[in-house]
């Protein structure tokens, strides 16, 4: 990072601010971060209206005078282009929900963890950067190859890394963009004792499609955290993304929340398609496809949900249509078939194997032919 | 991507074949759009020549589809191939705009 960021960390515990100062002392050290204090929301308003340089916001939820809810809903009003973070204790998913709600781009849960608080902090100001440049080059109108350029950035930059791998789970996602279109994301998130897990793809290009890129993912997380059920949550999504959605944008996805204990998967799908199952004797069957519509074009739509179990050495595999629409010289398509064809009889050893497995054979059919749309595949295997 | 249109009385049966994707999509909106009357009542769009739909495609006909509802027109498709049908029945579009297996079964829908 070649410029400072100004953080204001704001928590009525005294004890945060000299453990924030003494783990953060290299990155503050290296003039990479700044960080100010405020013990409340009152108190943080008054830093952020003194002080246009702030960057982002991290902050508890449960503070006198102004607890953190009540702050993120002013924090637009003073600059709409912050970027918060919110601390809250561990399970509190009611309050993380309305968080999320209301803009939180984040949250990360009590005790701190400072490895992950590092890496969210460094997330949050990689998306910062990518929305400020894409926010300056709308204002210049500048050339569409330079707007796509930027728009994805603006999406690599909400993609989260690290995938967990336990002896419970494996997850393994990549996204491999075209260089034109496309509007692929994934995600996964701890929700409790369970794993939530989305694949997703936007049906437009550029800036705008980014944008709501962002609000699907930060309305599929915050519904995710509160709601439950996965058919519950699409409807939530949907209503919230077509009430102010002028240009007709959806999104297709697959939304699964993963249970280690039991091994149940329980998923909900928005006009996408379905996830392929390869059991451990490589047998591969296409799931059902649950009842529903991609998101955001009309109120109101039933979702519904199905369950699977699965057993040890399982894999499952949530993908775009770029894999199975990834053409080769010939125009033709890489297809179901030839997707199933990857694993039939052939379980894989890794939920890494597994999507590497993908996007190998993918790279194998399609050649020299160009890569028409973002490839996505997201895999979650029970060891 | 290729149209023709055949109009009779407040009818209009729009013919499109060949590919929609990202590239031509905002080509597809604007034929579309051009080729319609202000007196055209009943719009049916004709798809069985139409090898691939992409979600940009999609979104125009949605498009299509909220304006014409907008004005009180009838909008359908219809005779759609089984891999463009299978977009639509896994997007759900199918549940947002009325599908018809031919252009009759569309006029009389």
């Amino acid at each position: 990072m070649d410029q400072t960021y100004k953080i204001l960390v704001v928590d009525d515990e005294p004890d945060l601010e000299p453990l924030i100062l003494q783990r953060m002392r290299r990155q503050i050290r290296a003039n990479e971060y700044e960080f100010v204090f405020a013990q409340n929301g009152v108190e943080a308003l008054e830093k952020l209206n003194a002080d246009s340089t702030i960057d982002m916001v991290l902050s508890d939820i449960n503070m006198p005078k102004m607890d953190g809810l009540t702050l993120l809903q002013q924090l637009p009003g003073v600059d709409p282009n912050l970027r918060a973070v919110i601390i809250s204790a561990y399970g509190d998913m009611d309050n993380i929900r309305t968080a999320m709600n209301r803009g939180a781009f984040d949250f990360v849960t009590k005790p701190i963890d400072f490895d992950d608080l590092k890496i969210t902090i460094s997330r949050t100001l990689e998306h910062l950067a990518e929305w400020r440049e894409a926010l300056s080059s709308r204002d210049q109108l500048v050339a569409l190859q330079n707007e796509l350029s930027i728009a994805s950035q603006l999406q690599q930059s909400i993609l989260p890394k690290n995938p967990p791998v336990t002896d419970m789970y494996e997850v393994s996602a990549n996204m491999e963009p075209a260089r034109n279109v496309g509007g692929d994301f994934y995600d996964f998130f701890n929700l409790d004792e369970q794993v939530g897990l989305v694949v997703a793809d936007v049906s437009d290009k550029g800036i705008p499609a980014s944008m709501f890129m962002m609000s699907s993912r930060t309305a599929l997380k915050g519904a995710a955290i509160g709601v439950g059920d996965p058919e519950k949550v699409l409807e939530e999504v949907n209503n919230q993304l077509h009430q102010d959605n002028p240009t007709f944008m959806f999104v297709t996805l697959i939304y699964a929340v993963f249970n280690p204990d039991s091994g149940s998967l329980t998923y909900s799908i928005a006009g996408h398609d379905p996830p392929m199952l390869v059991s451990a004797d490589g047998t591969v069957t296409e799931l059902p496809l649950t009842k529903g519509v991609a998101l955001g074009i009309a109120p109101d739509i039933v979702y519904t949900q199905e369950t699977v179990e699965l057993a040890p050495g399982d894999t499952v595999v949530l993908f775009t249509d770029g894999v199975t629409e990834a053409m080769n010289a010939n125009n033709e398509q890489f297809g179901l078939t030839r997707l199933a064809d990857v694993f039939d009889g052939n379980s894989p050893e890794s939920a890494l194997a597994a999507n590497e497995a993908v996007f190998e054979c993918v790279r194998n059919f399609a050649g020299d032919a160009p890569q028409s749309d973002d490839i996505t595949c997201l895999t979650l295997r029970r060891p | 991507m290729e149209f023709s249109h055949d109009r009779s009385g407040d009818t209009l049966v729009v013919t499109a074949s060949g590919r929609v994707d990202g590239s031509n999509a905002s080509d597809f909106l604007e034929s579309l759009q051009g080729m319609f009357d202000p007196g055209d009542q009943r719009i049916i769009l004709d798809l069985g020549g139409l090898e691939y739909i992409s979600s940009a495609g999609l979104r125009v006909l949605l498009m299509a589809a909220q304006n014409l509802d907008r004005q009180s027109k009838s909008f359908s498709i219809c005779s759609l191939t089984e891999a463009v049908g299978d977009v639509f029945r896994i997007s759900g579009f199918d549940q947002i705009i009325n599908v018809f297996p031919s252009v009759e079964a569309a006029k009389q829908g």
